[in-house]
């Protein structure tokens, strides 16, 4: 599956509209095209491929969410509800997300063989094991090097809530690294000081570039490059910082949504990807329940269920979805077994992930675990198959490599391949 | 040789002269036949490379130098008129002068303080120790020329119980004395070897490296323990008497062919076993542990571990130290990484290393004056500029100076420098220079610029890392734009005061206060341009200079 641009290629668009933004000259070199191409920006954000990943840090029970196991002695209190995808069964703590199921498809056969925090929240965010000495790029980094436009103003990779490390980008450099917006609001130092006028700044940028572009020949260092590159970017940044004005967002969404910080922060998410923003990790807390498993899980996934059932179906009213790719996951599930203080502990074991939109089957099914949710029995998976399924949906190619000064480095573990039964 | 086209800095013949004629001076004092280390790191690296001669770029000019010597040994740049004055001389020692004046320097030992917090701690958040106080304990052992040995043993025999060296205690502490963590980092950072991957098994890849080698070292800190006074006052990093390390290899264990766990005596790699007194049970403690009172055991393993990693007989550290300090001033050690020193990663100039290491051990550890040789080579002199038409070298042959970032520290400091802040504030002490009170007033300063700029707390050694946020910071945030503002004696403030009509004098101090160097004529012109335009705002277009000069990758990078 390939991804289907208005003119061919992302690149085409842009470098179309590049030209055309160059009437004003030094502007676009500085960064500042972005200004001239806020449209163009907008045009292609309705069709280029978009992914927002949501994840639940501290490990989100999988007998909680998506694989509920009632009346047996690991499934805990709750029950398990029909959803508006016929057959499918989750539980009851996810009302709301239950009527959208339709539009998620469930991976319920994951084995990582991890049950420590660091290194499964690796293997979900690389599709590998951590080696020494080693580091892969996160899914973030590496879509937002596939698939946002070279010439977008706006960053690739946007994490909401904690959770943003500018090595996430590993070899692929600074330019893929994540951005990390602060609690409720624009990153930090986005506005031009008062004190300076637009035609000011414009001229110390140009001089700065040029002093540059004096020193660097003969001196050509990877280095230099990503320094000057990122002034570059924060002056993209800075001419759509438009789009980091949230004060703008409807009132009654409030409402729709909910007060409270994830509520928010799925209202930011669909805001950034109405603007073209390529990935946005939203992060959600608290799932670490080695006690009071149950409670723990009433208070979090109430806050989770509303705002995410939400914006799925505000993705889907606005024809987004088939072009997004929505991901809830974790670092791990837990544990089948609950100790003796009601909690349940790490288990990378047998657990479950949820995924919808673009090149998702919604409403499928692939994996299972036996009865008591202790084994795999069906279709087991880790990380690589995942990540073959990511690229598949949003129609990029993962039996390709990304090189790292010349040694390549398979984008999905070769030796796995994609979940075929939930695509598209 | 390559010529050098229309390089900017342009290039000081005169002074490779001037430097080959001093070595053979200096060279003539010396009480042993063998020539000073200097004149030996050019020759061995000279010998290095077939054809160095053509490939080596050549001396940097004397603004580079300036500037690069002055960022390595101080941590910040030359002020405009050291830059005036240094670049006027013809004196042919003034290179050589240059550098004994900044290892005399306040500044020298503040800057080893930190380089030594960074490499030594790597950034890790406070947990026991205040870090002002390892950081003064640090400060007072380079201002005191302590031997680098000295300061290793040190920080390895601290406890923190007494309130003397408490300081050198956070190197265990604040590590909380977690034995796998401690025996990771001593083995990077003092003996040059990462045995990580021998915690669990031989190395995979290293075949010197076995898990027994692991344990050798954990053995030393197995009986570690954390005690917190009954006041909760004070943490210290206690020893039991007893505790043995136990290891097995994984890959045995599912081959099925593992004899069961192992356990060894303390030892560095393959050297000598010392057998253990015994004592009888019930005494083997000097004070016997309780709730209330911290044990100390009649026998302490810890104890020998500093003499262990120090001692003569164990080559490996004067190996890493001469190898890590010569890859702080010129960017890339012999061995590479610094801390792959195995019989498959060999050293890209083998003799040079045996020589450093032995001249660094039978100097006594002494740090500053091993720097000093390194700084006086020609190979650390060399240009970093390379005509695109020039053949390419590799970084491993040191025939050309390598580009490093600053580190966040040097940024800040070096700002402060370029902006003038640190001109103004030494005038406002008048005749009582005082760099303590400076180094105070600007900790904040420091501070922020290392949570912005400085790698994720135990991360050793990553690469630059150049992102947007920190652009916006340096574009668009109060601070750098609050030292743009005039204050007696800081840079815009004197060239507020340079008349209107002399644009040059203009261009001449800019340049000399932020990039150590005057411009060149296209440069004078862009800046007499730039100033005709804004006769009526003529300070916002000044600033506007300055910020231009400071945020250049010419001013970020060591070149």
């Amino acid at each position: 599956m390939n991804c289907h641009y208005a003119c061919g290629t992302a690149a085409h668009l842009s470098r179309r509209s590049f030209l055309q933004g160059a009437t004003t000259g030094a502007l676009g070199m500085l960064g500042f095209s972005g200004m001239v191409q806020a449209s163009a920006a907008q045009k292609l954000a309705s069709q280029q491929k978009q992914v927002v990943v949501f994840f639940l840090k501290g490990g989100v029970s999988q007998l909680e969410t998506w694989d509920p196991k009632p009346g047996t002695d690991t499934g805990g209190p709750f029950q398990k509800i029909s959803t508006s995808a016929p057959g499918v069964e989750i539980c009851e703590l996810l009302p709301h997300t239950a009527r959208q199921m339709q539009h998620l498809a469930l991976v319920r056969g994951i084995n990582t063989k991890e049950n420590d925090h660091g290194k499964g929240a690796y293997i979900m965010q690389t599709g590998y094991r951590q080696q020494p000495g080693f580091e892969y790029p996160y899914l973030g980094s590496a879509f937002s090097r596939q698939l946002n436009p070279p010439d977008s103003p706006l960053p690739g990779y946007i994490c909401l809530g904690a959770g943003a490390r500018a090595q996430e980008a590993a070899f692929l450099g600074p330019k893929y690294a994540p951005l990390a917006l602060p609690e409720e609001g624009a990153p930090q130092n986005l506005a031009r000081p008062a004190s300076l006028t637009e035609q000011h700044d414009m001229q110390r940028r140009l001089l700065r570039q040029r002093i540059g572009q004096r020193f660097a020949p003969g001196r050509r260092d990877s280095d230099l490059e990503a320094y000057n590159s990122s002034y570059e970017q924060a002056a993209r940044l800075m001419a759509r910082s438009d789009v980091f004005d949230f004060s703008k967002m409807p009132a009654k969404d409030e409402e729709r949504y909910g007060k409270h910080s994830f509520a928010r922060n799925c209202r930011v998410a669909l805001r950034l990807l109405e603007n073209g923003v390529t990935f946005i990790k939203v992060s959600h807390t608290n799932y670490d329940t080695h006690s009071e498993n149950f409670n723990f899980h009433i208070e979090q996934l109430g806050e989770f269920d509303r705002p995410f059932a939400t914006f799925m179906a505000d993705l889907h009213e606005r024809g987004m979805l088939q072009h997004t790719l929505v991901i809830v996951m974790s670092e791990f599930g837990r544990t089948p077994n609950i100790n003796s203080k009601l909690g349940r502990d790490h288990w990378g074991t047998a657990w479950s992930i949820a995924l919808g939109g673009c090149g998702i089957k919604g409403g499928a099914v692939v994996g299972k675990t036996n009865e008591k949710g202790t084994q795999v029995i069906d279709r087991e998976v880790n990380g690589g198959h995942l990540f073959h399924t990511y690229y598949h949906a949003v129609g990029l190619d993962s039996s390709k490599s990304f090189y790292d000064k010349g040694r390549p480095v398979a984008k999905a573990d070769p030796k796995t391949d994609a979940l075929q039964e939930i695509l598209v | 040789m390559w010529q050098r086209p229309s390089d900017p800095l342009g290039v000081c013949w005169r002074s490779m002269v001037a430097l080959t004629f001093l070595a053979a001076f200096t060279g003539s004092k010396s009480v042993q036949a063998a020539p000073p280390l200097h004149e030996s790191i050019d020759r061995l690296i000279a010998a290095g490379t077939p054809d160095y001669a053509t490939l080596a770029a050549p001396l940097a000019s004397d603004a580079e130098f300036l500037r690069r010597v002055t960022l390595d040994l101080t941590g910040t740049i030359p002020t405009a008129a050291e830059a005036r004055e240094f670049l006027a001389s013809s004196d042919p020692e003034k290179r050589t002068q240059l550098v004994d004046r900044l290892l005399a320097s306040p500044e020298w030992p503040r800057r080893m303080q930190q380089v030594c917090d960074v490499l030594l701690m790597e950034r890790l958040p406070q947990k026991h120790v205040p870090v002002a106080d390892w950081q003064k304990y640090l400060h007072d052992s380079f201002a005191a020329n302590k031997p680098w040995d000295q300061l290793v043993r040190e920080i390895l025999s601290a406890d923190g119980s007494d309130p003397a060296t408490r300081g050198a205690a956070r190197f265990y502490l604040d590590r909380d004395g977690e034995v796998h963590q401690l025996t990771r980092d001593i083995g990077r950072l003092f003996l040059g070897v990462d045995l990580e991957c021998a915690q669990c098994h031989n190395h995979p890849q290293v075949d010197d490296y076995k898990q027994s080698h692991y344990y050798g070292l954990a053995a030393y800190l197995i009986r570690g323990t954390l005690f917190n006074t009954p006041d909760k006052k004070l943490t210290i990093y206690a020893e039991k008497a007893d505790g043995e390390v136990t290891y097995e290899s994984v890959f045995d264990l599912r081959d099925k062919i593992s004899k069961g766990p192992q356990t060894t005596l303390p030892v560095l790699f393959d050297g000598q076993v010392a057998a253990e007194p015994k004592f009888k049970k019930g005494e083997e403690y000097t004070v016997k542990p309780d709730k209330k009172v911290r044990g100390i055991p009649n026998y302490s393993r810890r104890s020998l571990l500093g003499d262990a990693i120090t001692g003569p007989d164990n080559v490996r550290f004067r190996r890493a130290s001469a190898n890590r300090w010569w890859a702080l001033l010129m960017g890339r050690g012999l061995i590479d990484p610094l801390d792959r020193d195995h019989g498959d990663n060999p050293p890209s100039h083998p003799e040079l290393l045996e020589i450093l290491a032995s001249d660094l051990f039978q100097r006594k550890y002494d740090l500053r004056g091993y720097l000093r040789e390194i700084v006086l080579s020609q190979t650390y002199q060399r240009g970093s500029f390379r005509p695109a038409d020039a053949p390419p070298v590799e970084p491993e042959s040191f025939a050309q100076a390598t580009i490093r970032p600053l580190a966040p520290e040097q940024f800040a400091w070096a700002l402060l420098q370029g902006t003038g802040m640190l001109d103004a504030e030494r005038l406002a002490q008048k005749d009582k220079p005082d760099l303590a009170a400076i180094v105070k007033k600007y900790r904040g300063v420091e501070n922020r610029f290392i949570s912005l700029f400085g790698n994720e707390p135990g991360r050793p050694e990553p690469g630059f890392d150049a992102r947007t946020d920190q652009a916006l910071f340096l574009a668009n945030d109060p601070l750098l734009l609050s030292w743009l503002q005039p204050r007696t004696g800081n840079l815009a403030d004197r060239l507020t005061k340079i008349p209107a009509d002399n644009p040059q004098a203009v261009a001449d101090e800019l340049y000399l206060a932020t990039l150590t160097r005057f411009p060149n004529s296209d440069e004078g012109a862009e800046i007499r341009e730039y100033l005709a335009t804004r006769t009526a705002d003529r300070l916002p277009a000044l600033q506007e200079l300055i910020w231009a000069l400071v945020t250049s990758a010419e001013f970020r990078f060591n070149h």
